[in-house]
Order: structure tokens, then C-alpha cells, then sequence
């Protein structure tokens, strides 16, 4: 080791950085030697984070409607495990899936420390705690998967209902029009013959909210679950244009 | 100049045996993805922090436009989607950022389970940890109600219903959770309340704990 006396400090060091010689198998400083490292993980972590929101965007469903009844609901993902357990549990006895089982697994979860109590920290060497917790994930990984399943089928068996145009007058615009066309070949299929949509939002009546230049920009840039670029060209102009004298009232 | 404003606060406050203590204090070889690989899983922890600091800053835009009243609420979002500059990034943060946290507090909380981290003496901070845990939960819960769409809004729906069918007590905290009997422009504030002040009051709190004890008792060693 170095002698550290003060003629070997580095002018300029602050007084309390230790000297270089002090450092032993790898051992180093929190800052600026890790924490840079560590700021370099984070920044590909965080580009790599910013990438996969602009590549999906959030979409907002239709405003919430106390009266729809129909609608599915459906809680986050992280929350799946714990709504799949209660369809497993009967109704009479429905606070065994709400309380009891949430209950203890946080409980169990809390008192680790107190349970495993052997010295060893090594997982094969504790094989109890790391079987329980393995057994654990396989379960909820399986809630999580029968839930997403089974919302799917519920989905598909009672498709959301297209929105009713809000609009009284069902009069298309100019149906001759080349936009009308063009409409018919590329659009029709989501947003239905009639306007009246069908995967996508009805159009009847899209002429009172967006100007043409707007609903070009939709087109060329996508928005929500549709793509963008569907139309192509000069065509886009033309649909945007006869799209914008869907005015009806 | 710089350096005499320092002196001058350091001469008063004495922050550098402080600073200098976060600063030098030594991070072992065996935590330190620079020096093995495979101890990128304790990186987990940190990213968690990290993003939670974004969930922090993309939630301070985010109020700047939201209005939590049922007229307007769906709308405030739409407007944030559609219309305000990078609205629809800040947004995405925000909604991408919360699973994020959740995968991530995920992870490390694995890390620290199966290295046994949490064995004596380090207890207490898996028990705030845990904690932890149940809070961010509570900001997903109540996060998804505030764009007031069906989603949302019918997800909540289930979730009252859920906490209504606890024997004894559920009725209450049904009440307590959504303002009165149906869901409605109470439940919203409230909500909006427990995501924006409470829950960010207990999580900086926790944190703080979190943070302060791993420093008291240092990283757990090699296995």
C-alpha cells in the first residue's frame, strides 16, 4: 500500500477521497466511478424504454358509460392473478379468494425473514423457500395466462358493439365523388360502407369535428389502432377532401 | 466564485462529510456488472428507482392538463393524446412506465429473494420493501380509473365490487373507496387524491427508509 501522506495527494482531489492504493478486489467508489457506469445501464435502459413508447402508442376507448352493461371489464395485467383466483372460488365463500388467500400470501410474504431463518443464503442450499416461491410464479404466471385467455373468448364471443353514429342524418356526401371510391377499396372494411363504422369510429358527420388537412394527417400518420399509410398518394388527398364534406348533422 | 460560495455554505452547514460519505462509500466487486456480468440482477433495484423517478416527472406534466371532474377528465386525456405538444409521449411514459415499475420492483424483489437477501440483519428492509410493493399496487389501482374511459371506469367497477364482498368491513370500505353507493364524480377525486398525494407521500417515505437502511447496513454479500 502506499504511504498516504499528504505530499501524494493530487491537487485539486477533494481532502476526503481515498487514495488510488486503497482499492482491493474490485471495490470501488459509489460516485463518480459507479454511478457513471451505472448511469450508462440506465440511459440504454431508458432509450430502449422511449423506443417502445413510440413505437406503441396509448390509445383511449370510448368515454366511460355507466350504462353499458355490456362492456367486459378487465383489470390491468398485474392485477389478472388475483381477479382469475376469485372465478375459481364459489360465490358463498367468495372472502376465501378476496381475504383469505391474498391475505396470507402477503403475510407469508412479509414474515420471510422470521420463516427462513437458516443462515445459508444460497437458493439450492434452501431449497424450501426457492420451491415455494418458483411454485408461486408458475401460478401466477398461469392466472395471469387463463385470465387473458379467457377474456379473449369472452371477447370474441360478444364483440363490442360498433358505436351508433351520433349524427340523425345518414346521408353520405357526394357519393360519386373519386374520394367515395377510394373510401369504398381501403376504408370501408373498418369504418363500415356507410360510414357508420365498424371496427374503427363512425365518419358520419367527421366533417363537423376535422378539417381536411387534419384528416389527411390521420390517414398518412395512423392514429389509435389504425395503421398509418392505408392510402397512398394523391389518393389521400382525395379521400381527406370528400371525407371533409361529411358534414351531416 | 463557485468554489467560495461553497466554502461558505460548507463552512456553515458542513455538507461535504455528507456528501462525501454517499460519494466514497465502497461499492463491492460483486455487485458490479463491470466486473462480472451476471451481476446485472442487482442492477434491478436501481432501474426501479429510476423509473419511478420518471413515473414522478411524466405525472407532474401529466397534472399540469388532467382535470379529475367526470365532464372533463376523458377529455383533459384526449386533449393531452391528441393535441398537446409530445402529449402523447408524456402520456405513453406514464401508462408504459407503470408496468415497467411493477416488472421491475418484480425482479428485484426476486433478486433479493432467491439471494436471501433478506436475512438478518436486513429484515426491516424487506418488510419495507414489501411495503413498497402494496403502494405501487395502489397507484395502479387507482391510476386506471383517472382517464375515465369504460375501460377504467367498469375495471374500478369490479374492483369496488371486489373490496364490497369482504365479509363484515367490505361494505364500508366500498364506501370509503368510492365516495358513496355508485362510482361516480366522488370516486374520481378521490382517486385522483390517493394517486396524486397520499400514495406519493407513503411511497417517498418508503423510499426514503429503503434507501436509508441499505446505506446503514450496506449490500448484502456474496453468495
Amino acid at each position: 500500500m502506499a504511504d498516504h501522506s499528504n505530499k501524494e495527494r493530487i491537487p485539486g482531489v477533494p481532502r476526503y477521497r481515498k487514495p488510488k492504493g486503497l482499492k482491493i478486489d474490485g471495490t470501488e467508489p459509489f460516485f463518480p466511478n459507479f454511478l457513471l457506469k451505472e448511469w450508462i445501464v440506465g440511459s440504454v435502459f431508458l432509450v430502449a424504454f422511449i423506443m417502445w413508447i413510440l413505437f406503441n402508442p396509448v390509445d383511449l376507448e370510448a368515454v366511460a358509460d355507466p350504462q353499458d352493461t355490456s362492456f367486459i371489464p378487465v383489470p390491468d395485467w398485474y392485477f389478472l392473478f388475483l381477479y382469475q383466483l376469485l372465478k375459481y372460488v364459489p360465490g358463498q365463500v367468495v372472502w376465501l379468494g378476496t381475504v383469505v388467500v391474498p391475505g396470507l400470501a402477503v403475510a407469508l410474504l412479509l414474515l420471510v425473514p422470521w420463516i427462513d431463518r437458516s443462515k445459508t443464503r444460497h437458493p439450492f442450499k434452501r431449497l424450501i423457500p426457492t420451491g415455494a416461491m418458483i411454485l408461486s410464479l408458475i401460478f401466477m404466471a398461469w392466472l395471469t395466462y387463463e385470465a387473458d385467455e379467457q377474456h379473449k373468448h369472452a371477447l370474441a364471443k360478444n364483440p363490442p358493439k360498433p358505436k351508433a353514429p351520433a349524427v340523425k342524418d345518414t346521408a353520405i356526401v357526394a357519393p360519386s365523388d373519386p374520394g367515395a371510391k377510394i373510401f369504398s377499396q381501403s376504408c370501408a372494411t373498418c369504418h363500415g360502407a356507410e360510414l357508420k363504422g365498424q371496427v374503427g369510429p363512425s365518419l358520419l358527420g367527421v366533417g363537423n369535428k376535422l378539417k381536411p388537412e387534419q384528416i389527411e394527417e390521420i390517414i398518412t400518420k395512423g392514429r389509435g389502432a389504425m395503421p398509418p399509410g392505408i392510402v397512398q398518394g394523391d389518393d389521400t388527398k382525395k379521400v381527406a377532401e370528400w371525407l371533409g364534406k361529411q358534414q351531416q348533422k | 466564485m463557485l468554489k467560495k460560495t461553497y466554502d461558505w455554505i460548507d463552512e456553515r452547514l458542513g455538507v461535504t462529510p455528507i456528501w462525501r460519505d454517499i460519494a466514497d462509500h465502497e461499492v463491492p466487486a460483486h455487485v458490479n456488472p463491470a466486473n462480472k456480468m451476471s451481476a446485472f440482477i442487482y442492477c434491478f433495484g436501481g432501474l426501479t428507482f429510476l423509473i419511478i423517478t420518471t413515473q414522478i416527472i411524466s405525472g407532474m406534466f401529466l397534472a399540469m392538463y388532467y382535470v379529475p371532474d367526470i365532464v372533463n377528465a376523458y377529455n383533459s386525456v384526449k386533449y393531452i393524446t391528441d393535441e398537446v405538444l409530445l402529449g402523447q409521449i408524456v402520456r405513453g411514459m406514464h401508462f408504459w412506465g407503470a408496468s415497467l415499475v411493477i416488472i421491475m420492483m418484480f425482479l428485484h424483489m426476486l433478486r433479493v429473494f432467491f439471494t436471501g437477501s433478506y436475512k438478518a440483519p436486513r429484515e426491516l428492509n424487506w418488510v419495507v420493501g414489501v411495503l413498497i410493493f402494496m403502494v405501487v399496487m395502489g397507484f395502479g389501482f387507482t391510476g386506471y380509473l383517472l382517464p375515465w374511459d369504460q375501460k377504467a371506469y367498469w375495471a374500478t367497477q369490479v374492483g369496488a365490487n371486489i373490496a364490497a364482498s369482504v365479509p363484515v368491513v367490505g361494505p364500508y370500505i366500498r364506501i370509503l373507496l368510492v365516495g358513496g353507493a355508485d362510482l361516480g364524480a366522488l370516486t374520481l377525486t378521490r382517486f385522483f387524491a390517493i394517486h396524486v398525494f397520499f400514495l406519493p407521500a407513503a411511497l417517498l417515505v418508503l423510499l426514503g427508509l429503503h434507501f436509508f437502511m441499505i446505506r446503514k447496513q450496506g449490500i448484502s454479500g456474496p453468495l
